[in-house]
């Protein structure tokens, strides 16, 4: 092997000031990962012999790592800087590669995923040509074998739907549809298997870096989304750990103040879901620096359904909003359940009088909402807050606009019960004085 | 393939939103990499398919958000010839200056379908340059400030101070301290070319900024 490569990468380093990553450059150079990671091994070295460039390193670390109790593995990428920290926090390391290697000091790991985005983009029928990680059995699937799986995953959910009308939840539709799709491929693999099946999924679904934070919790903890929605409430735990690490202040506070509400997971994107069960119970208070990953996929969420909104609804909406239908529908005949771009636009008098037509009954309904609220502290600061206000609105245009947030209702138990009566009352006396829709008709049985 | 011309407002306004969308991202990384503002009011966002770090701060954003919708309509006419990120040490003497010097064609054409996903690619590249530049540049001294300025062909703004696009967020000439800076250093960044607008991206940087 001669020492072009040397050559090579100190052109990308230095001159074109790239970050050079090990996979894009084994996809730049043609060479399999291990060569490359060599290749930018030696090239530090020479380097940092010859004391001429001020060159930074990443590197990855998996191992290991004992968290109260649980044992799982991890895998993350840390700057130099904290390497020695991580190795020592981990009870076994397995292996210790560099990352990348740049000339900036990376304040936070985005560019890492922007630095490798267009090779990988440009070879993704082929970017693991070069990989280490193989695996027999993972052939793409022919269009018949995609067809069936699609066919199998619209027939289970009208089942669950049954199920969920009789329980007191009630969650987005796409939600129990993803995780069995997950939950099997899960299933079948090893739990060797991890890495590459996780990494086969963020391609599939064009997800961030492929660096992930797995762990070999992961297929327990993906049993507890599903499970969820058939047990009651009684799981708090492993949401709660799963929650307590995502450091956004909606979920945290929902889960706190308000425990009898369906469980934070129904409300999020299916994106997200699959993100949180993919990384690992990691430790914020650790300094390893690592992908948020649940972060990104958070705030990337928002962000989307952000535009989404904006899309429709042309008149500018500052706050986060989320709509959690959070009383089950009471009437017995079948609800459509709206998917999650529908819940988003939940101001959208259209969406929800569609849905409200089968029913044909004006309700009055409690929602959560997430607001931000912006306001000055004691210290003279301006603090921007994220928490769930409880509103009231009802099913009819009229109504919808004059609704306004309500102050905050921290019981969650009694909530459940005004929901009820409110509905009732409003169920009758919205009778009398709104006009009977088409559905009226069929109403009377 | 259709070709329009300037007059053709549509484009002219989808390639003025598409810019400054991409000049919004672009300032709020600025602040986030030369460390303007501590680093906890951003958060991670998704801009072009990759992460970005965007300010929560309510006026922060509104105050940047004012600024580009007064530029836009100088940039829909082609009037805006350089738009200027400038960062300022505690004397209001400029320390950075990241200039994004803009063109269009007079003939727009829309060539290709894959014309926006091509413009997405390499404004993807300006973003990925913009977070690794501080490897060519010093750091700055504590408490700096930024403003914008935007240069103009001919005499665009006096149309603008008719027509005042924001009522209380008025624009006036700016100081001839603010413009000009001691001893420059030029730093190119990065140079795009493609079919709806043209951009390079350089850095004038002060030899000396520690003061």
């Amino acid at each position: 092997m001669d020492d072009l490569y040397l050559d090579n990468i100190d052109e990308f380093v230095n001159d074109q000031n790239k970050i050079v990553t090990y996979k894009w450059l084994s996809l730049t150079l043609g060479v399999h990962v291990n060569l490359a990671k060599q290749m930018l091994y030696h090239y530090l070295d020479q380097k940092r012999k010859e004391g001429s460039a001020r060159l930074h390193a990443t590197y990855l670390v998996s191992g290991k790592f004992v968290e109260n109790g649980t044992t799982s593995h991890k895998v993350s990428v840390v700057r130099e800087d904290q390497l020695e920290d991580a190795k020592s926090k981990m009870s076994l390391t397995v292996s210790v590669h560099v990352y990348s290697v740049q000339k900036a000091v990376l304040k936070d790991s985005g560019p890492l995923y922007s630095a490798d985005y267009d090779a990988v983009k440009e070879n993704l029928r082929n970017c693991s040509r070069y990989s280490a990680i193989r695996c027999a059995d993972a052939v793409p699937r022919s269009s018949a074998e995609v067809q069936q799986a699609c066919e199998t995953t619209q027939a289970p959910p009208p089942e669950t739907e049954q199920i969920k009308a009789n329980h007191s939840n009630l969650a987005s539709k796409p939600t129990p549809k993803q995780p069995k799709g997950i939950m099997g491929m899960f299933a079948t693999k090893n739990v060797s298997q991890n890495q590459d099946s996780s990494k086969e999924i963020k391609l599939e679904q064009k997800e961030d870096a492929p660096v992930v934070a797995t762990s070999k919790t992961k297929p327990a903890a993906k049993t507890n989304p599903v499970s969820n929605f058939f047990a009651k409430q009684a799981a708090k735990k492993p949401d709660k750990s799963i929650k307590e690490e995502v450091e956004i202040a909606q979920t945290s506070s929902s889960v706190d103040e308000k425990p009898s509400s369906p469980p934070p997971k129904a409300e999020t994107p299916v994106k997200e879901e699959l993100a949180k069960d993919a990384v690992v119970e990691k430790d914020i208070r650790s300094k390893t620096k690592r992908l948020e990953h649940s972060d990104s996929e958070e705030e990337k969420n928002d962000s989307q359904r952000k535009k989404r909104r904006r899309i429709k609804k042309p008149e500018p909406d500052s706050s986060d909003d989320e709509v959690i239908p959070d009383s089950p529908p009471q009437l017995q005949e079948k609800r459509d359940p709206s998917p999650s771009p529908e819940i988003q636009v939940k101001k959208e008098p259209v969406a929800v009088s569609h849905s409200d037509e089968l029913s044909a009954c004006k309700r009055r309904k409690r929602r959560r909402v997430l607001k931000s609220r912006t306001f000055v502290d004691d210290e003279g600061c301006i603090v921007t807050e994220k928490g769930y206000e409880s509103e009231s609105y009802s099913e009819t245009e009229d109504d919808f606009k004059t609704s306004k947030p309500t102050p905050k209702n921290p019981k969650p138990s009694t909530g459940k019960k005004e929901e009820k009566k409110s509905k009732k009352a409003a169920a009758a006396c919205n009778k009398s004085t709104k006009q009977a829709s088409i559905m009226g008709f069929f109403q009377k049985k | 393939m259709t070709t329009l011309t300037r007059q053709d407002l549509n484009f002219g306004q989808v390639v003025a939103d598409i810019l400054c969308e991409f000049l919004e991202v672009a300032i709020h990384l600025i602040l986030y990499v030369r460390e303007v503002y501590p680093s906890g009011i951003f958060q991670k966002r998704k801009k072009y398919n990759v992460p970005v770090q965007m300010s929560c701060h309510p006026e922060l954003n509104q105050y940047i958000h004012d600024t580009l919708h007064c530029v836009k309509p100088l940039i829909e006419k082609n009037d805006a010839e350089k738009v200027v990120v400038v960062i300022m040490d505690k004397e209001h003497h400029p320390v950075e200056r990241f200039v994004f010097e803009i063109s269009q064609p007079p003939l727009l054409s829309i060539s290709s379908d894959t014309l926006l996903s091509h413009v997405e690619q390499l404004l993807r590249a300006v973003i990925l340059k913009i977070s690794v530049c501080d490897a060519l540049l010093e750091n700055n001294p504590p408490g700096c400030t930024f403003t914008v300025l935007v240069h103009t062909r001919e005499a665009a703004t006096r149309n603008m101070e008719k027509v005042q696009v924001i009522k209380d967020f008025p624009w006036i000439v700016a100081d001839e301290q603010e413009v000009h800076m001691q001893e420059p250093r030029l730093i190119p960044l990065k140079t795009m070319t493609s079919d709806i607008v043209k951009m390079q991206l350089y850095v004038e940087e002060r030899a000396q900024k520690a003061s």
